[in-house]
């Protein structure tokens, strides 16, 4: 009986229109929700792949001597695979040229993982191989440094090689130190034969594995056991390049735009609850007249609710299947291949999304309408008091719950939700003290004073409606603005003249001509780095802690831009200086402002202490350095210089000539990754836009639902004051001033959430400087007014149309 | 005379069907005189009153309401009749929640932008015996005081002709007996006209002329 009775009441409240404004919401929050989730998993899934290929395995072992050869036989692996590879620099000799390139020696495994696009005489194409003993592979600009065609001798250290292909793409581009100069690929088993490696040469090796999760662990707890100082291991999750870190960012945007878009579903469907359970106290006190149980009337609602989140699934879910499609087409230049199938995680998020929605803003609302008396049959008086402590703490936690749904972050979920509620105590005080106490009688002797009177009467009222309008101007101002001005910032960030070249090796001796050359050809320079490789040691009360990896360290008297120092003092002349890390390195190896520390440098032990802590903005494609010392530290400390400079695309034959006239300087081009870069941010654009499209039309549901809420007693009032004789005019006009009002109120109160909201998000999630956008508080008001009044006109017109008779019925 | 009505009708269409709510009604009321309009559930009675007072239009036929046909005038023009000429006291009362006694009664008088509603509502809030619960909400009145504010905003119009919906329809008898009392007592005073709908038998035999409706027609 109550499967066929909830099955009918569903149907007729569906009909009805009155579930229209919960089943709307519920299902943009759930196409949202799914549509984002979907799409990143698959993303992350994408990038997780990208990123193994940029790493050429699961696992990396770097080291300096080749030592792990011997000792993998101790390994116990069954399923893993791997490999290993030499990295040097050389000189690389043709009949006509000679050249430095970083050299890779890799064995008959590689590559581990993905494969290279090679080019030849034939076309291109795809191998999974490594270079046939006696052939070497080149990238385009060696080949051209060099002056060789295919099937052109050239020779390294005593072995000549036949130049057959050209290395378009390779996976493991992560690869080595040397990595930057012009690179050549050749077989292992040719090494020996070149006499190059020597003792005292530099050189890297390394050992790439891959294979199941928790061999891969096991292989990593082996290989730190027998790390030594200057050894390194790399994991797939500790990846920090640029397209990696533009990847997170881009997908922390889309989260932003979900959660607020969800937030505003949320109070849409709270509010539709609200009014639901209004409409059903009859309804409930008359069938417990009729003498149904409340376990069966609780039974009976749920089951409508239980239908309601199912069918809001079905739509939500295969619109959101629409939309991460539409995300897709959006960024498919940056995935050429198509994307992983989408994992579990998003169905699991989407419902439960749904059911913290509907357990959360729905069903605290039917408990309290079980609470109605039968009593209420007979006295119309007795009604249900909606806003009590239950149904605003359920709703609460629910907001909460969502919060860390979204951010997985604790700290942050809490200063969100404190924020908010925070903002909204302080909001709808300063609308309760701006509106003043009311004075005697309706003022309906002109619009101006009936509306002024009904914002005063209807001071709580008012004041949740400001408050639901502030909420989805403010919410969908933040995504308006993380669309145009986050990202913008953000584009902003890789300005048009972003260095694109980076130079390395650059002796003392070639520094001078080198910046005399740079300027002859009118190009600028970042500073020029002096570079040093630096072992460095925590000094404790009796021990010396070693530091397990090594840095490229650098000396410079000035804070280099982009960089901020967020504890201790940056180098001055007043005081004794030491050294600055980076925030990473001092969290990684626990090192404070003031520990002692040992650096050695080129066999010097220099002992110094940490001076200061700083942030590094990675993303400005200069050169930047975990560990800077004081130059007064480094004195006589023979080094080598760094620097980045932008060559326009016209004078990209500059860079050529560099290299000819330095030829121990290695100058690479970092182009594409800029390219690569600036196009995430154009699609991530293009796609958030999606989002704010959604995220507005969520704003306009959440704004009608509370106006729609308050029209229910404008409706009875209109009636009363045109049977007592009102024009429409007046009961239209004073409507349109009060709530333009309430709108331009709820624009300008939205236009600072916004701002706060926006500081936020600027300072403490993307850690950004903050900006000042003045359009936001242009916006806000003029938002506020047009849309709420535009939406008043509507429904007032509704009414106006309609006679008294009509009305009373 | 202050209402005269011709022949009229009342049809209401649904689909492809039609009802005939009322049909080929015609009366007249002198000023100052009183008229019940009787009859059982479903005959009309309500609907004939909403087409009096201008609260809904016609099918056809006329109404002239103080000489002026107001079939033939929009609804801005019939608002403003009612503001004029017309008073109201419905059933379930009306009044509006949000308002105290004083202010409801207020209302009329600040429609007509009058110098000073406040001792107006004030007097006819001490006629119908309520002065000292002015302050008071709808809410924290009994029924037959929430009726008694009602019939104070009523006369507080000004009105040439006092309209009732079953004034006592939702009131016990001794309430009902008082609140009929008073709407006659106070409508002598102030030579309104008076047409009200109901089933009370006592009510209607107070008023000076009675017409009864069954199924839409007047029946004698």
């Amino acid at each position: 009986m109550l499967l066929g009775l909830s099955i009918k009441l569903f149907i007729r409240e569906i009909r009805s229109g009155y579930l229209t404004s919960m089943l709307v919401s519920l299902t943009l929050a759930i196409t949202i929700v799914s549509g984002i989730s979907l799409f990143t998993d698959r993303l992350e899934q994408a990038l997780s792949t990208q990123t193994e290929e940029f790493l050429g395995g699961n696992l990396k072992f770097e080291s300096n001597k080749n030592k792990l050869q011997p000792l993998l036989k101790d390994l116990d692996i069954k399923d893993s695979q791997f490999m290993e590879m030499a990295l040097f620099a050389s000189v690389i000799f043709s009949d006509k040229e000679m050249q430095l390139s970083s050299v890779k020696a890799v064995d008959n495994s590689y590559p581990l993982i993905g494969s290279l696009e090679l080019e030849n005489s034939e076309g291109v194409y795809l191998i999974k191989s490594s270079p046939k003993p006696g052939t070497v592979w080149m990238d385009e600009r060696l080949q051209n440094l060099l002056k060789v065609n295919y099937g052109d001798e050239v020779y390294i250290g005593d072995t000549s090689f036949i130049f057959t292909d050209t290395i378009n793409y390779e996976p493991d581009r992560a690869s080595g130190n040397f990595s930057f100069a012009p690179k050549t690929i050749m077989n292992m088993s040719d090494l020996e034969s070149t006499q190059i490696i020597q003792p005292g040469s530099r050189v890297e090796y390394n050992y790439l594995f891959t294979g199941p999760e928790n061999e891969i662990l096991y292989i990593r707890n082996f290989l730190k056991d027998i790390k030594e100082s200057g050894d390194e291991i790399e994991m797939l999750d500790e990846d920090s390049s640029s397209l990696g870190r533009a990847v997170d960012r881009s997908e922390n945007f889309f989260l932003l735009g979900g959660l607020i878009a969800v937030l505003l579903s949320a109070c849409t469907i709270s509010i539709a609850s609200q009014r639901f359970t209004r409409r059903h106290i009859s309804y409930v006190a008359i069938l417990k007249t009729l003498g149904m149980k409340t376990l069966h009337i609780r039974a009976l609602y749920f089951l409508i609710f239980f239908y309601t989140t199912i069918l809001t699934l079905i739509f939500g879910l295969f619109f959101g299947w629409l939309l991460q499609n539409n995300f897709i087409n959006i960024m498919s230049t940056y995935f050429p291949t198509e994307l992983p199938s989408p994992g579990l995680y998003p169905l699991v998020v989407t419902c439960l999304t749904a059911f913290i929605c509907q357990f959360g803003f729905i069903y605290p609302h039917i408990l309290k309408l079980l609470s109605i008396s039968p009593m209420r049959v007979l006295k119309d008086d007795i009604g249900l008091n909606q806003g009590s402590i239950s149904v605003i703490s359920a709703g609460l936690l629910a907001f909460f719950v969502l919060l860390y749904l979204y951010t997985n972050q604790i700290t942050l979920s809490l200063i969100i939700f404190l924020g908010v509620i925070g903002f909204s105590f302080v909001g709808i005080g300063s609308i309760y003290l701006l509106l003043g106490s009311k004075s005697l009688g309706l003022g309906a002797s002109s619009p101006f004073n009936l509306a002024l009177s009904e914002l005063r009467r209807r001071k709580l009222g008012n004041s949740f409606q400001i408050f639901a309008f502030t909420v989805a101007i403010g919410l969908s101002l933040i995504t308006f603005s993380a669309s145009k001005n986050l990202l913008g910032s953000w584009q902003n960030s890789i300005p048009e003249d972003s260095p694109n070249n980076f130079a390395i090796n650059i002796t003392k001796e070639d520094k001078g001509q080198m910046e005399l050359f740079l300027k002859e050809n009118n190009i600028k320079a970042t500073t020029f780095f002096p570079v040093a490789n630096a072992s460095i040691s925590k000094i404790e009360v009796d021990e010396e802690i070693q530091i397990d990896r090594n840095f490229n360290i650098t000396w410079i008297y000035n804070l280099p831009e982009q960089n901020q120092v967020l504890e201790g003092e940056w180098f001055s002349d007043e005081n004794e200086n030491g050294i600055s890390v980076s925030d990473e390195i001092s969290e990684r190896y626990n090192l404070s402002v003031g520990d002692l520390v040992y650096l050695k440098v080129e066999d010097r032990d220099i002992k110094t202490f940490v001076q200061s802590i700083r942030t590094i903005n990675w993303d400005n494609f200069s050169p930047n350095f975990f560990v800077i010392g004081h130059p007064s530290l480094f004195k006589d400390i023979p080094s080598t210089f760094i620097t980045s400079f932008y060559i326009p695309k016209e004078k990209q034959e500059n860079a050529a000539e560099l290299m000819r006239e330095f030829r121990t300087i290695s100058v690479f081009s970092i182009e594409e990754l800029i390219k690569q870069v600036k196009e995430i941010i154009d699609q991530v654009t293009k796609a958030l836009n999606s989002i704010l499209l959604l995220t507005c039309l969520s704003a306009i549901f959440l704004a009608l639902s509370a106006l729609q809420d308050g029209f229910s007693v404008r409706r009875h009032q209109s009636a009363i004051l045109r049977t007592l004789g009102a024009s429409n005019s007046l009961i239209k006009n004073s409507a349109l001033i009060e709530f333009a009002l309430l709108g331009l109120i709820s624009g300008i109160l939205g236009a600072l959430m916004s701002y706060s909201g926006v500081y936020f998000i600027e300072t403490e999630v993307f850690q950004t400087t903050a900006n000042f956008y003045p359009e936001l508080f242009v916006l806000g008001p003029f938002i506020g007014l047009v849309v709420v009044s535009g939406l008043c006109f509507y429904l007032i017109n509704g009414i106006v149309k309609k006679s008294p008779k009509e009305l009373f019925t | 005379m202050i209402l005269k009505v011709n022949n009229l009708r009342k049809e209401v269409t649904s689909g492809d069907s039609s009802l005939i709510i009322l049909d080929d009604v015609s009366f007249s009321l002198e000023e100052g005189q009183s008229l019940a309009i009787t009859g059982p559930s479903g005959s009309g009675k309500s609907t004939l009153l909403g087409l009096l007072a201008g609260l809904d239009s016609a099918s056809s036929g006329t109404i002239f309401l103080d000489n002026i046909l107001i079939h033939d005038q929009n609804e801005e023009e019939r608002a403003s009749i009612r503001k004029e000429k017309v008073g109201f006291v419905f059933q379930s009362f009306e009044l509006l929640p949000s308002l105290t006694a004083l202010e409801n009664v207020m209302l009329p008088s600040e429609l007509k932008s009058e110098a000073d509603p406040k001792s107006n509502a004030e007097y006819f809030l001490e006629r119908v015996g309520l002065k000292d619960r002015q302050h008071h909400y709808p809410n924290q009145l009994s029924g037959g005081e929430q009726q008694r504010v009602a019939i104070a905003r009523a006369f507080a119009c000004s009105s040439k002709i006092l309209f009732a919906d079953e004034p006592t329809g939702n009131l016990d008898s001794k309430n009902g007996k008082l609140i009929s009392d008073l709407l006659f007592e106070v409508n002598s005073e102030t030579d309104n006209a008076l047409v009200v709908v109901t089933h009370d038998h006592d009510l209607a035999k107070k008023c000076d002329k009675t017409i009864s409706l069954k199924l839409g027609k007047i029946v004698e």
